[in-house]
């Protein structure tokens, strides 16, 4: 399949609209909607002539940051970037989506660059905002809050991803057909692994006494006894209801 | 409809003084603002701070709008720095519209108490907030969307992108709301009683457990490696792992990498290399697949 410049800047703006930090979305339908694959690889499908391919190969991409985090500023992968251009690549390349995967994990690693990028320019225009501020100009500090971090974002987001889309089709046609077989195992594994990433970052971020014991009754409640993951979640709210209530109550006593 | 500003004439001590009251469309317009452009200016020093200023900008020009003395005591104060999980933390941005409110008509709310609440409540509702929507609900969602979406079906991600825009913009629109109703005499009952403590406990085992059930089903680690010994065969997976404990290859893949990140201390980046130089070698030499 080919990807033509139009469809390839569109891909772009796809990425932008779903980067953390873009407000056209809001930060749900953003970081929690475009940004990931499932959704990224559904609306690139779209672009692309083949939404159904798209949400196959996305769904599929999504599995590795199925509890991606990022909280307090740190991102150790970028899912937007794997779910947006991972998808049109493979999409292009014709390959299953277990490839796809492959190809996906080196963009998120590298995708990383981006929200770094960003993160530190931005610093320069909360400066300027320092000066409105003493001024008093409020209209001035929104302003700032808005355009020139929008107009850098737009930049480092839209022209890669374009560049990319269009280009990379072809290279990665390329390194598929000759990369060993053992290779496209190893990221197979690398994509099974990374699911644990997220997992404990968000472990992490509760960061308490005793929910090791809760995080391992959900885990074998799956292994052993094999229930949905709806149920347990249920199960869970209520089991975190009664325990809070005793624990409460057993306190003020 | 009520009118923008109203100007109400009090007699105080023989002087007098005009109030001004927001209404609550100045704090809906507030919310949304902060909804949309929170994170526009999203940045290492600061994070959310400029957001927070965005987002306030109607309350804050119809409370010091004539004053730009108070104006830019009230954006220097809220150029501090700021981060917390934007839709459960809304309730910080609530009792903040409160106290200006109050601060701007006279009340004696100083700049640090202001301040206090924000540093105050923005950590433990970060950590709840992010427990439930990131780690709990966003997870659980995406599990359905995917199970459907994997399978070709257009409604996986239709379903998740509804179900969650509509059960994080009712929370965060409430919590915001109830923020700005309670104000500053809400922040004791928030802080001082077990209401926080309750949240918090309660979020944690909620994700704790959910986490489980996703590192059971997500996390894959398996070890196709057969040991041959003259005509002895022993198959690692199954024979050895499988029959100890099932899936102890996956959880101890998981609380490995939790242990780097918590007692090690190590940053969610570094440990993403080291997990993928790992999983690619023993890839490779067909440890695991």
């Amino acid at each position: 399949m080919e990807i033509s410049l139009f469809q390839a800047f569109l891909i772009g703006v796809v990425y932008y609209l779903g980067e953390v930090g873009t407000p056209w979305l809001t930060l749900l339908f953003s970081f929690t909607g475009l940004y990931r694959p499932l959704i990224g690889g559904t609306i690139v499908g779209f672009i692309l002539g083949d939404p159904v391919q798209g949400c196959i190969i996305g769904a599929t991409i999504n599995l590795p940051y199925i509890a991606f985090i990022n909280a307090g500023g740190t991102s150790p992968s970028n899912p937007g970037l794997a779910g947006t251009l991972g998808t049109a690549l493979a999409m292009a390349a014709g390959v299953s989506p277990a490839v796809a995967i492959s190809i996906a994990i080196p963009l998120g690693l590298l995708g990383t660059i981006i929200w770094i990028a960003h993160m530190s320019i931005d610093v320069i225009f909360v400066h300027v905002c320092d000066k409105a501020a003493a001024e008093g100009d409020i209209n001035r500090l929104c302003f700032w809050h808005v355009w020139p971090p929008q107009i850098v974002m737009a930049i480092i987001c839209i022209i890669p991803v374009t560049i990319g889309a269009f280009y990379g089709a072809g290279a990665v046609t390329d390194i598929i057909a000759n990369m060993p077989e053992r290779v496209l195992t190893a990221l197979t594994v690398v994509g099974g692994v990374l699911p644990a990433l997220g997992i404990a970052m968000n472990l992490r971020a509760i960061n308490r006494e005793g929910t090791l014991l809760f995080f391992v009754t959900g885990f074998f409640l799956v292994q052993y006894v094999n229930l949905p993951i709806i149920a347990i979640a249920i199960f869970a709210g209520v089991i975190a209801y009664v325990y809070t209530k005793l624990f409460m109550n057993a306190e003020e006593a | 409809m009520v009118e923008n500003t109203q100007a109400i004439s009090g007699e105080e001590n023989g002087v007098t003084k005009k109030k001004i009251v927001l209404d609550r469309k100045d704090v809906k317009r507030a919310f949304w603002r902060w909804t949309f452009f929170s994170h526009a200016n999203y940045n290492y020093e600061r994070l959310q701070a400029t957001g927070l200023i965005y987002a306030l900008k109607p309350v804050l020009v119809k409370l010091y709008g004539d004053n730009p003395e108070a104006m830019k005591e009230a954006l220097q104060r809220h150029m501090a720095f700021f981060n917390t999980e934007p839709h459960f933390g809304g309730v910080i941005h609530g009792i903040v519209i409160a106290m200006e409110e109050e601060k701007a008509n006279g009340a004696p709310i100083t700049t640090e108490a202001i301040n206090g609440v924000k540093t105050g409540l923005m950590g433990p509702f970060a950590g709840v907030g992010d427990t439930l929507w990131q780690g709990t609900l966003v997870p659980i969602l995406l599990a359905i969307g995917i199970s459907l979406g994997i399978q070709g079906n257009l409604m996986g991600p239709l379903l998740y992108m509804v179900l969650l825009g509509v059960i994080m913009l009712t929370l965060a629109y409430n919590i915001w709301m109830k923020g700005y109703e309670v104000g500053s005499m809400g922040i004791q009952k928030i802080m001082g009683g077990k209401m926080l403590k309750s949240i918090i406990m309660g979020a944690s085992i909620l994700g704790a457990m959910t986490l489980g059930a996703l590192s059971a089903s997500f996390v894959t680690v398996t070890c196709p490696y057969v040991i041959n010994i003259g005509e002895f065969q022993l198959a690692l997976q199954t024979q050895v792992f499988d029959a100890i404990l099932k899936g102890m290859l996956p959880l101890g893949t998981t609380f490995g990498t939790y242990y780097l990140l918590k007692k090690k201390k190590m940053k969610g980046t570094t440990v993403l290399f080291l997990l993928f130089v790992l999983a690619f070698t023993l890839g490779m030499l067909g440890i695991l697949g």
